[in-house]
């Protein structure tokens, strides 16, 4: 199969851009080309424009500055030869045949023999784009369909035509896969691929009914949010995200591409409140507001569009009887008799048949349809998981009571589910009525599949100890939120003494949407308001501990994160041998941030960090400095490429783009440590104690008199300083780390007693926001 | 025949030497409340408390309020009382100047209230309902209401009462019934029938002013469609004075255990006129205005009652005599030793008097916080004092009055059958007692509040203004050779507290009946651990005091400490017990096999 060391990207649009940036965060060079603007000084303006745009990018579209190197602007008038260098050309100009044809024409003729050109289109068939093409290009052309942001949204779909080579299709989808961390799914020719045919059909359906039924914007947007396992936003509340200007194009597109037979035509009724909106600039979060927007002649009031007077009025919670009295039922919520009950089987009956219809149009695997949605709008399941979780039957008798087509699907699956677990084993239903084992890619390993076939090996009510083969084990956090508490502490505890009786080397994984935002604050605030002092301590205590002996047990340690790991949960990493790290991980100590010090090891860790992986000046004071830099501000890591340049990651850790493979690559990691393993050295850190903790001072009270610091900020940064500094050391006696955690224990429980570091835990918790008091 | 005598001596020493009275005067707004004024005001309020409210106490439980006619008629002499205590300023001792009041102190008024209950609880029931009412309108009626009402309400001119309850809802008050139709003139219609109604019709005042719950029209369902309303007993002609009747009237009264003297009323409102306090809908907020300083006051009304049933017998055991003590005679020269040598009536006596004195330093913490929350310059002062006095008001409503019921019983078993029956007086304090554990929501309320609202407000905030201070007593005391002995057990104490607030906390996130099961007992570990630590503070204060002390009160301060600390706080062991157990011994008991 042909690598793909370069490419190209035409278009540098915000698809283009992105798709480009993401390339280069996976460290392959790139080309971003764009037309030449008339009466241009500057031939290149677009495409560099668009690269100081992705730079500033909110969230970041690049990882590390060093990826935001690897990407040349150019146009498509100075720089088309440049692509006889590139193993794949990707085109995300605009959605007109007319242009992407001309261009695929001058592609044609610059390309090297061999490579790959594919299109981001989102409406235009590729029975279309290869009209009248050459066969050579037919052959190595196909459709990669990203989702907005590139670099955020995991979903890539693929279709090839049957002219395309399947080498060329391998390729693209290998390299989406490993280097782009994407999951693809291959969708067929067919108008708007996978998700946002449903999606789209999705959307359209919520909002003509709800204008239709005259329902108010917040509640339904509680209904098709949390009940149905899709993001609070809703349906009103996403259309504002995304634009609303966007629906009517989406819509005609899809409503002119597809057959006439095609249930989406009965639902594409215009909504005249929709139109007047936009007309308004009303075109979403980007506009002046959308559905929603906030008044400030009133304050800075959010208001709720009226969907019957389409006049703005105060927003209110969402009030919906039906939720309540439904529960946790999803059947109940849709069969409640009320306007909202017969809204929601309006909207997720209709869509969940849709899906059913699409089987065997869109795409041929029930999983494909389910990944595409989860991925590609960020349902939380599927819509065959949620037509499972309703029931075939029961999907299929409303869908007759009420007079509505079923979908041939439904029939094939009469009394089944379209997933199931066969011993120990995930299946799904097949085209051909048969259940099939559910295959994940050569080198996907998911601990949510391992569960269904063993028991844990140690377990409680925040953690668990799992056999995944080979002599490794990994250790899951299973506490809400991947908070870190007491049990967790106790049963690193054990697991550290079974691994050494039982494995060869310990993974610490899970599968929550981020690996840890820390110790549990609600516990830690609550302890606080009682004065439980002595609990809090012991907690620090057992936190230093179980830490010290992960890091000193006598086998290999591999810590895999993926999302956030802050705090406590960056301490962990940071007592690892190694770590394989997601490349969306986002690392950081963020204690002062609620008022702390880290507490469980991480000063004296990222202290030993820096003063041999730092490549410093001489001296005990730059390693101090910067750790202080880093922590006094609770700097993230916004990637795991920032994470290696803070040294949260070392440089020799490695880095997973795709999710699904970091169990993996982390397995293999900690097998490659066993052979000859020998526990770390324990440092010894020379500190320069009372006159640096004076340089720190100086610093702190400086930004205190600019403003950048509050008062509570010299408090906590001053404690910190002292942690850093030693202390009352100085260089001629070193510190072992008993002796840097005593320090972090005493600054810490100085400081958990102080009223600012209580309100700044207590903001944390009941805002989510910090203080800055 | 029970005698009362107001405890100045003690009054005092809880709120000069324990609660630092001095500093109040400087609090903005208090600069006049010198101890030079002080002083004076307390000796003038146990004055009428002993010589003119006391003396109808037992004269009034035996004869009630009469009730003909829609007329209801105070027993004899309350009319007269009435109006020496009107004509004293003892109305308006704690109400805005702004509207006549004088402006004192909660920590002073606290105690002035504590006398009146002592002497006479039915008789303190019409000025505590009116200042009940007054609290709800000052805070928020309209300006035009505020000047047409609150003067007359504070000189006592006028009486007020709360109208809440109906036939079919009492704690539940989504549940009412009572109609307000708006007139279009900003007037209301008001219709309904109350009951409960404490001072609702009596013969005292010029006017009553009621202060009515009701629904709008297009009130939502339950307690978010409530609204509030001032309904006065006669509409007011143009002067300004009391004219034609307003469709008030009342029903009947009821027959009650106790505070006889005072009158229940069933009220019924006939298209009375009346006008909107606060928002529309938002009746239950005015009325949580009024509900807080109530429910304080009823903790009093136990503390009041405790300390005279306390008085009554101490003297009865000094001169009760009767048998011999267990260890020899202790006087020859009687026929029999006072029962105050038996070690049983000592722990009656002391178990009693421990209650007393503790509660009334409980009520002092939570009266000076009350004057912090009001009148600190410092606004993280005050919103910390309101923070405890949110945390600390069901606590002392029903630990208050659970112990002045328990005093009472005490106070009445010193005297044997003596007790039971009524001419000393002594069954009347138990019967009185009774009912403050039951209204402005029942002590099981109390709990469920505590456990339920106060405990997980911002995150447990609230909790930090108690546990804080008493953790840093005790971490600075505990080494204290002289005070170990007091500090030690309350340490014990406060770790189980510790254990079993986190207990509750995490077991009734879970699962909402865990926390229900646990809250009256919770409230009480609380409550004897919050006396515990006053009593340990006492015993500090009193202990540096023992070389100028001319007439054992500190001796005897840091005995009753003692007392406390080796007798009754170990309640708190078996209470942190019962709170681990949890609840499922109850709520798996099979409903049928009741």
């Amino acid at each position: 199969m042909a690598n793909i060391d370069k490419v190209a990207v035409i278009g540098a649009g915000t698809m283009g851009a992105g798709i480009a940036a993401q390339v280069a965060n996976a460290g392959i060079p790139v080309l971003l080309l764009d037309i030449v603007p008339a009466d241009a000084t500057n031939r290149n303006a677009i495409a560099e424009g668009a690269l100081e745009r992705l730079k500033k990018a909110d969230p970041a579209a690049f990882m590390s500055r060093d990826a935001a190197r690897l990407v040349t602007p150019g146009n498509i008038e100075d720089h088309l030869a440049a692509l006889a260098e590139c193993d794949w050309i990707v085109e995300a100009v605009i959605e007109r045949l007319d242009i992407k044809q001309s261009l695929y024409a001058k592609i044609e003729a610059a390309r090297k023999p061999g490579s790959v050109v594919s299109s981001n289109t989102s409406t235009i068939p590729l029975s279309a784009l290869i009209g009248g093409l050459p066969t050579t290009f037919a052959s190595d052309f196909c459709i990669t369909h990203f989702f907005n942001p590139p670099r955020y949204m995991r979903l890539l779909e693929l279709v090839g035509g049957p002219a395309t080579r399947p080498e060329a299709l391998e390729a693209v989808r290998h390299f989406a896969d490993h280097r782009l961390g994407k999951s693809v799914v291959e969708a067929k020719d067919r108008p708007g691929f996978i998700a946002n045919r449903l999606g789209v059909y999705w959307l359209q359906a919520a909002v003509i009914e709800a204008v239709e039924m005259g329902l108010d914007i917040e509640d339904v947007d509680a209904i098709v949010g949390r009940p149905m396992g899709i993001p609070k936003t809703g349906v009103f509340g996403l259309l504002d995200l995304v634009g609303l200007d966007l629906m009517p194009h989406v819509n005609a597109s899809l409503a002119a591409a597809l057959p006439a037979e095609d249930p989406f035509h009965a639902l594409n009724r215009p909504v005249p409140l929709v139109d007047k909106l936009i007309a308004e600039g009303y075109t979403g979060r980007k506009g002046k507001g959308g559905f929603y927007r906030v008044n400030r002649e009133a304050g800075k009031r959010k208001e709720a569009v009226d969907l019957v007077t389409g006049a703005f009025r105060p927003a209110r919670k969402a009030d919906v009887e039906a939720i309540a009295a439904a529960g946790r039922s999803l059947t109940a919520l849709l069969d409640h008799d009320s306007p909202h009950g017969r809204y929601a089987w309006r909207v997720l009956g209709r869509t969940l048949a849709y899906a059913a219809f699409l089987l065997g149009d869109a795409a041929d695997e029930v999983e494909a349809i389910d990944e595409a949605m989860r991925l590609g709008y960020n349902w939380k399941q599927g819509p065959f998981q949620l037509i499972d979780k309703v029931g075939v039957d029961w999907l299929v008798s409303r869908l007759e009571r009420e007079g509505w087509a079923v979908p041939p699907a439904l029939r094939l699956a009469a009394g089944r589910t379209f997933h199931r677990i066969e011993a120990g084993r995930r299946q799904v239903l097949g085209l051909d009525g048969a259940y099939h084992d559910l295959v994940r890619p050569e080198g996907v390993v998911l601990l949510d599949d391992l569960k269904l076939n063993r028991q844990p090996v140690l377990k409680n009510g925040s953690a668990a100890l799992w056999d995944i083969g080979d002599g490794v084990a990994c250790f899951e956090f299973t506490s809400k939120m991947n908070s870190i508490d007491s049990e967790i502490m106790d049963l690193l505890g054990k697991s550290i003494r079974r691994v050494k009786k039982d494995f060869k080397a310990l993974v610490i994984y899970n599968e929550g949407s981020n690996f840890s935002a820390g110790a549990n604050l609600g516990l830690a605030l609550f302890a606080a308001n009682i004065a439980a002092w002595t609990e809090i301590e012991q907690m620090v205590t057992a936190g230093q501990q179980t830490y010290r002996a992960l890091k000193y047990a006598p086998f290999p340690v591999v810590g895999a994160p993926s999302g956030m790991a802050l705090g406590g949960g960056c301490e962990i990493l940071l007592h690892c041998d190694a770590v394989q790290a997601h490349a969306e991980t986002y690392v950081g100590l963020v204690e002062v941030g609620v008022g702390l010090v880290p507490g469980w090891g991480g000063c004296k860790e990222m202290l030993s960090r820096w003063s041999s992986l730092g490549n410093l000046p001489k001296g005990p004071m730059p390693a101090v400095g910067k750790v202080f830099e880093t922590v006094a501000v609770a700097t993230v890591a916004k990637s795991a490429a920032e994470a290696k340049e803070l040294l949260f990651l070392r440089p020799s850790d490695g880095v997973t783009m795709n999710r699904a493979r970091l169990l993996a690559d982390a397995k293999a990691k900690a097998l490659s440590l066993v052979e000859g393993y020998v526990p770390p050295a324990p440092p010894v850190l020379t500190l320069p104690g009372p006159s640096g903790k004076v340089a720190l001072d100086l610093a702190i009270g400086s930004l205190r008199r600019q403003g950048k610091a509050t008062p509570h900020d010299e408090v906590v940064s001053g404690a910190l300083a002292e942690v850093l500094t030693g202390g009352d050391t100085d260089v001629t006696t070193p510190l072992d780390e008993e002796q840097v955690l005593e320090l972090e224990r005493s600054r810490f429980m100085r400081l958990v007693r102080h009223p600012g570091t209580l309100a700044r835990i207590e903001t944390m918790l009941l805002t989510g926001k910090p203080l800055r008091n | 025949m029970a005698s009362y005598t107001a405890p100045l001596r003690d009054m005092r020493y809880v709120l000069f030497d324990l609660m630092e009275g001095d500093g109040l005067a400087s609090l903005p707004g208090f600069e006049d409340f010198t101890r030079d004024l002080i002083d004076p005001v307390l000796d003038e309020a146990a004055k009428i408390c002993e010589q003119v409210l006391h003396p109808i106490n037992r004269s009034g439980d035996e004869e009630g309020c009469a009730f003909e006619n829609g007329v209801v008629r105070t027993p004899k002499g309350f009319r007269e009382a009435y109006t020496l205590f009107r004509e004293g300023g003892w109305t308006s001792i704690s109400c805005d100047p702004a509207h006549g009041g004088q402006g004192w102190p909660k920590s002073v008024g606290i105690l002035i209230e504590e006398m009146i209950c002592s002497a006479n609880l039915s008789f303190g029931m019409y000025p505590g309902l009116s200042h009940g009412a007054y609290v709800a309108l000052h805070a928020h009626g309209s300006d035009e209401l505020k000047d047409t009402y609150l003067p007359k309400l504070v000189d006592g001119t006028w009486s007020g009462t709360m109208c809440l309850t109906e036939p079919h809802c009492g704690t539940d008050l989504g549940l009412l019934r009572t109609k307000a139709i708006p007139e279009g003139d900003g007037s209301y219609k008001i219709t309904g029938t109350k009951i409960f109604i404490s001072a609702g019709e009596h013969d005292l005042t010029e006017n009553i002013i009621h202060l009515v719950l009701a629904r709008l029209p297009d009130a939502p369902k339950g307690v978010k469609g409530i609204s509030l309303f001032l309904v006065p007993k006669y509409r007011l002609k143009e002067d300004g004075t009391p004219g034609a009747s307003n469709g008030v009237s009342c029903g009947s009264i009821e027959h009650k255990m106790g505070i006889k003297a005072s009158s229940t009323c069933v009220m019924n409102f006939d298209d009375s006129i009346g006008w909107l306090v606060g928002e529309p809908n938002k009746g239950m907020r005015a009325m949580f205005a009024m509900m807080n300083t109530e429910r304080l006051s009823v903790g009093v009304q136990g503390l009041g009652l405790a300390e005279a049933s306390y008085q009554g017998a101490v003297t009865y055991a000094r001169e009760r005599l009767q048998g011999r003590a267990l260890t020899g005679v202790k006087h020859p020269d009687k026929p029999a030793d006072p029962i105050i040598v038996h070690p049983d009536v000592r722990r009656m006596l002391l178990t009693h008097r421990a209650y007393v004195e503790g509660s009334r330093a409980l009520a002092a913490w939570v009266g000076r916080a009350i004057d912090h929350e009001e009148h600190h310059p410092d606004p993280a002062v005050r919103a910390e004092a309101e923070e405890f006095v949110a945390l600390m008001t069901p606590v002392v409503k029903a630990l208050l009055t659970d112990l002045g019921f328990e005093a009472t019983n005490l106070g009445m078993q010193v005297f044997g059958g003596h007790g039971f029956i009524r001419e000393h007086g002594m069954e009347q304090y138990v019967r009185d007692c009774r009912i403050a554990q039951i209204y402005e929501g029942t002590n099981g309320i109390q709990a469920l509040d505590l456990v339920g609202r106060k405990l997980p407000a911002h995150a447990g905030r609230n909790l930090r203004r108690f546990f804080h201070p008493v953790s840093a007593f005790i971490e600075a005391k505990v080494e204290d050779e002289q005070l170990g002995e007091f500090v030690q057990p309350l340490a014990k104490a406060f770790v189980r507290l510790q254990q079993a607030t986190a207990q509750v906390a995490r077991a009734g996130m879970a699962n909402p009946d865990e926390a229900g099961a646990a809250a009256t007992d919770y409230l009480r570990l609380l409550g004897l651990t919050a006396l515990g630590y006053l009593w340990a503070k006492m015993a500090e204060i009193s202990l540096a005091k023992l070389n100028d002390d001319p007439d054992g009160f500190h001796r005897a301060k840091v005995a009753t400490a003692r007392f406390y600390v080796e007798r009754v706080l170990p309640q708190t062991n078996a209470l942190f017990a019962m709170v681990m157990a949890g609840g499922k011994s109850m709520m798996d008991f099979d409903e049928a096999a009741f």
